[in-house]
């Protein structure tokens, strides 16, 4: 009876085992993602933070993750976007510099694919998992830096089809706190806190075309000139940045974080989104559509049919551009997205050539790719174009630009095209 | 006879030589004295894009405009001076209001003292020296900044406006030719700049409190679907970036907000003055030492002046006989802390005694405000010369965050004083 009693224990912790090493590999278990493969969003190290320091150029920055202590005290953690991830602002896409320092993102990250090719300092695996001390708390210092999607608070909310029902607002002298709550946007269950959010007399409110200010809210009775108001679960989009928050280090909120903009309807969000999206399709027009290299075929005098894959999460006018026929230049770059270009330009260091043909895939389409596949054809294939390398390509149809000095490499030292992590303060 | 013709030779010679000496100390590169406040007339102007921004030092890069291929100009470090002032909308800004690639007047002068310049030290006659094909000047050695604006800050201190004149349209892009002139009536005929603009579909066009996009002028019959149209001097306010410019263009600017009236540009700048009056009531007022007096047992009598270019109402609040705290700072603007123990815990607290303001001539980076604190306990730091930062006390208590403070037990020389190294060189 003993005996059977301690094989049924033995079995037992062995099946409890299994289920906590299958959910913990399943979630959270730090993944890194593969060279030529696009890693799956569920695998991703997922928090949020405020932008702190943007090197664009090199396509990396820094932002204070928020842990469970106090969030001023974070130090900056450096990340790096991965080749093929995603910016979006306001609901569409966009590039570092286009997201103001202080906007709280959503992110979600990955070990680095290659440590020794990092452009940030590479953190041991478990360091999501460490109090770093001084009341910081757990998870400010995450070792999954290698970001696949990058997103500001409306983005995160359209994405999941979610909205903020603001339940009260607590105002005096144009300043104040808002309660409100992320819920489902077409209703059903809420599974996130109530959050307690300020704002101040520079919140911008949009309102269909209109811009309005806390002022003009309080003109229209909308909201109180003093005092508390419940609103009722009003849904609306919130921007969402950091400032401190009152309060000594001692006492007040550890963590508070503060409304720049409120979209009270839809067209004011479609506006926002129309803004970002064509300052984005200008952007990558001028810089070429980012993909990888799938294979080469090379054929003779240097000549060569390359197959890639383009890169996912541009406004989709972009791949239309992508038609099978028309002339097209494809250019060596780097994990940076940096071209390789030397003072002559993109233009004139690229392959010259014709798409053969532009395919989309049918099924699931990871985040970071596109699902269209081109193949190129060139009669000077050049260095950099190679199997699992990234490149940039323009379609005729694309203006002919020069980019600016920072945005290419020029002799290809590996330092310029590796940047070390050392510009990154240590605190 | 001849030696009057000398004589007449010589004093001719003189004269053209003083008027030569005065125009060569108006163009020489000026280095500002330690503890006192350099004349604007002085600073070496220039302008540009702005490229990067490490705003908890207060420095950045810019890719300086020296009339040649714009595109090719390697971003320029800068450092903002301790008093150094930053306009953005018309309205006081801090660094990080400032997005990418707005264009920016700059009044620079050389590094006050070389030994710790934040950004590279530059041989002084780079401002003379044609770097390739980016043209002359894009490298001055005058890179700490003194004056830092948007171009519709710099419009509005120079009471300066453009009158569109004509319109070329096509797909929701174009360009746009203004023209640059002075506001006031009596000099309204004069033309300070013609310029031809790029716009796109993503230039946000400001009127009272609409956001319109170039669809909605084009709907309004404002702008043309497509082609030239004149647009007779329609005065507006610009904001200014840059974008790689196709074919053979070097430098054209691009349009990225367009104010239509005034009350559309009292609400962009309200929006700035406001978030910065919240920004420096929660990283005090910057201010040097002028004096300081010390007492017995630790107390002291502080006076400091406060630095200019803030909006009014954060100087009224220094208020004489109200409570204040003073805590050191360096250069950079940065707090000092103790890790648990904040800013707040290390500052020197005590009461305003004197708070006196300057009549006249209250030279640039002041603000002519002199206020006087008395504290029991003066900490290092608060010595004549030295940056400090001054709250009154109807300011909120916070805590700045980790990048903006120096631990002070931790904090070493490159921390005080941070080396260039973060720059990148870029090979020309």
């Amino acid at each position: 009876m003993t005996y059977l009693k301690s094989g049924c224990w033995f079995t037992a912790s062995w099946i409890g085992l299994l289920l906590l090493a299958s959910h913990a590999s399943a979630d959270d278990e730090p993944f890194r993602p593969e060279v030529g493969k696009f890693p799956p969003l569920k695998n991703a190290h997922a928090y949020r933070g405020e932008l702190i320091f943007v090197d664009h150029a090199n396509r990396r920055g820094s932002i204070r993750v928020a842990g469970t202590g106090k969030f001023y005290r974070n130090d900056p953690q450096p990340f790096a976007m991965l080749p093929y991830g995603v910016i979006r602002y306001h609901g569409a896409p966009a590039e570092l510099r286009d997201i103001p320092l202080g906007t709280v993102m959503h992110v979600r990250a990955f070990l680095p694919p290659d440590p020794k090719l990092s452009t940030v300092p590479v953190l041991p695996v478990d360091n999501k998992d460490k109090d770093v001390g001084h009341y910081r708390g757990t998870g400010t210092a995450p070792a999954e830096n290698h970001v696949l999607l990058f997103e500001d608070e409306p983005s995160h909310c359209l994405r999941e089809r979610k909205v903020w029902k603001l339940q009260q607002v607590e105002i005096e002298g144009n300043v104040g706190k808002i309660i409100a709550r992320r819920e489902p946007r077409d209703g059903g269950e809420a599974e996130e806190p109530t959050e307690e959010l300020t704002f101040d007399a520079a919140t911008r409110i949009w309102r269909g075309r209109e811009r309005i200010h806390v002022a003009d809210l309080i003109s229209e009775e909308a909201w109180p000139e003093a005092g508390k108001k419940q609103l009722e679960g009003q849904a609306v989009l919130l921007g969402i940045t950091w400032k401190p928050a009152s309060g000594d280090g001692l006492s007040g909120a550890f963590t508070q974080f503060h409304i720049s903009d409120i979209w009270l309807d839809d067209e004011a969000i479609q506006q926002a989104a129309e803004f970002q999206k064509e300052t984005h399709k200008s952007f990558v027009r001028s810089r070429w559509m980012p993909a990888w290299i799938d294979a080469v075929e090379y054929g003779k005098f240097g000549r060569a049919t390359v197959t890639a894959t383009l890169f996912g999460g541009m406004d989709a006018s972009l791949y239309s551009d992508f038609r099978e026929g028309i002339g097209a230049q494809m250019n060596g770059a780097e994990n940076t997205l940096k071209h390789a270009a030397g003072h002559y330009g993109p233009g004139h260091m690229a392959s010259d050539g014709k798409l053969l043909d532009v395919t989309r895939a049918s099924g699931d389409v990871p985040l970071g790719s596109s699902g269209i596949q081109i193949r190129f054809e060139t009669d000077l294939i050049i260095e950099g174009i190679r199997t699992g390398r990234v490149v940039r390509v323009r379609p005729e149809g694309w203006p002919k630009m020069q980019i600016p000095r920072e945005e290419y490499l020029f002799n290809n030292s590996p330092e310029d095209r590796f940047p070390k992590p050392d510009i990154f303060p240590e605190y | 006879m001849t030696q009057l013709r000398f004589v007449r030779r010589l004093a001719v010679f003189f004269y053209g030589a003083c008027l030569l000496t005065k125009l060569a100390i108006a163009d020489e590169p000026f280095r500002p004295e330690p503890g006192e406040f350099p004349p604007l007339d002085k600073a070496h102007s220039y302008r540009g894009e702005l490229v990067f921004v490490d705003h908890a030092n207060r420095r950045g890069s810019i890719r300086i405009d020296g009339a040649g291929r714009f595109r090719f100009a390697g971003p320029s470090p800068f450092a903002m001076l301790p008093y150094g002032m930053i306009r953005y909308r018309g309205a006081p800004a801090d660094l990080r209001d400032i997005p990418l690639g707005t264009v920016l007047h700059v009044k620079a002068f050389l590094p006050p003292d070389p030994l710790i310049s934040s950004v590279p030290v530059l041989p002084l006659n780079n401002r003379l020296k044609k770097l390739g094909y980016a043209g002359t000047g894009v490298a001055p050695a005058e890179n700490h900044v003194f004056l830092l604006e948007d171009d519709l800050s710099h419009s509005l201190r120079h009471q300066l406006i453009w009158e569109l004149n004509e319109i070329d349209i096509r797909n929701f892009s174009g360009t746009l030719t203004a023209t640059r002139k002075p506001e006031s009536e009596q000099d309204k005929g004069a033309v300070v700049e013609t310029a031809t603009f790029s716009f796109d579909a993503a230039t946000r066009i400001w009127r009272g409190r609409e956001l319109l996009e170039v669809a909605d002028l084009i709907g309004e019959d404002m702008w043309p679907v497509s082609g030239k149209r004149e647009i007779d001097g329609q005065q507006v306010h610009l904001g200014l970036a840059w974008k790689p410019t196709p074919g053979g263009v070097f430098k054209r600017f691009h349009i990225v907000d367009i104010w239509l009236d005034r009350a559309a540009l009292d609400r962009s700048t309200r929006r700035q003055k406001e978030n910065h009056k919240d920004f420096i009531r929660s990283r005090w007022m910057p201010a040097r030492v002028d004096t300081v007096e010390y007492g017995k047992f630790g107390t002291a009598k502080v006076t400091v002046t406060l630095f200019g270019g803030m909006d009014e109402s954060l100087y009224a609040d220094f208020k004489q006989g109200s409570g204040g705290m003073l805590a050191a700072s360096e250069n950079t603007l940065k707090h000092w802390a103790s890790g648990t123990a904040g800013t707040a815990q290390m500052a020197g607290k005590g009461t305003l005694t004197e708070v006196r303001s300057a009549a006249e001539n209250i030279p640039m980076g002041s603000s002519g405000i002199q206020v006087t604190l008395e504290t029991d306990l003066v900490t290092e730091g608060f010595r004549p010369g030295r940056i400090v930062r001054i709250r009154p006390d109807t300011w909120p208590l916070v805590e700045v965050p980790r990048e903006e403070y120096l631990h002070d037990a931790q904090t070493t020389h490159e921390d005080r004083f941070p080396t260039p190294d973060i720059f990148p060189s870029f090979q020309r």
